[in-house]
């Protein structure tokens, strides 16, 4: 599955604790500093899509008395995410070892 | 602006609206409370925002729902016989349509191979005759009348939600699948 930014939100946020798709909304526009506003179709889309994949589990929330959907990650979803994350860290390793090289 | 909202989700497959349509409305509801506190504008630009969010997350899930994938890496790696109930559209299709399309190509070169071959065994062709033309003719409107017919009776079927594919992912919408995963 493609990992874009803003499905890694959604898995950020939700590595976190489970959250209910506004929360999700909400902790995605505060950890992208406001940059990723998701739409409540793109949420969605992006949830049904790591739901296919098993990447994430939907649970009803404990504290809620509307009975709410919440969403989790699955132990699937967080390997596959602490593997995108190495992909990153060596991404950025990488890329600070040519720039830095460029300008010697 | 929920109706709209609604109205919208309308647009949405059956069985994706089953299984998140409510669940959408709720965080809609939700968005709007949050941005009718920040003021006229911020509920104008958020309403915008979710209004093109649900057209375009509409026209992708039904174009996940006709090819059945979801353009991921992932779907490749579970397995080639990985079965989903929904429409697919048959890749191999397009592997034997290209099949046939070269079988006639090649049947047609070699045709014009043993003509030149044998050029006196095969006379002109003279006009044709308007009778001919008339029953050609005829052919031809049968042939579009059937098509026609055909694709307005689809369209009365599609319209009131009787077509084979949307009574199917009725009777067994991905939410089961889902709540068993």
């Amino acid at each position: 599955m493609e990992v874009s930014e803003p499905v890694l939100l959604i898995l950020l946020s939700l590595a976190e604790q489970p959250r209910h798709g506004y929360a999700i909304l909400q902790d995605t526009e505060q950890m992208s500093e406001g940059r990723v506003r998701l739409s409540t179709g793109t949420l969605y889309g992006a949830l049904a899509r790591l739901l296919d994949e098993r990447w994430i589990e939907r649970i009803k929330e404990n504290d809620s008395s509307r009975g709410r959907q919440a969403y989790r990650l699955t132990a699937a979803g967080r390997r596959n995410l602490q593997m995108e994350i190495a992909r990153m860290k060596h991404l950025t390793r990488l890329a600070a070892l040519r720039v830095a090289r460029k300008e010697t | 602006m929920l109706a709209f909202y609604r109205a919208l989700l309308r647009l949405y497959p059956a069985a994706y609206r089953c299984e998140y349509g409510d669940e959408m409305m709720d965080v809609l509801m939700e968005v709007k409370t949050e941005n009718r506190k920040k003021g006229a504008l911020a509920l104008l630009f958020s309403g915008a925002h979710e209004t093109g969010g649900l057209l375009f997350g509409a026209a992708r899930e039904h174009f996940y729902t006709i090819t059945g994938s979801h353009g991921s890496r992932m779907s490749s790696l579970r397995g080639r016989f990985a079965m989903k109930s929904e429409f697919r559209f048959p890749k191999a299709t397009v592997g034997l349509m290209m099949v046939i399309l070269a079988a006639v190509m090649l049947t047609i070169e070699k045709a014009r191979a043993i003509s030149a071959s044998i050029p006196h065994a095969n006379p002109a062709v003279g006009p044709i005759h308007p009778t001919q033309s008339m029953i050609v003719q005829a052919l031809l409107a049968t042939l579009i009348w059937a098509i026609g017919a055909g694709a307005i009776g689809w369209g009365i079927l599609y319209v009131l939600r009787r077509t084979g594919v949307q009574q199917l992912s009725e009777m067994n919408p991905s939410a089961g699948q889902r709540a068993n995963k």
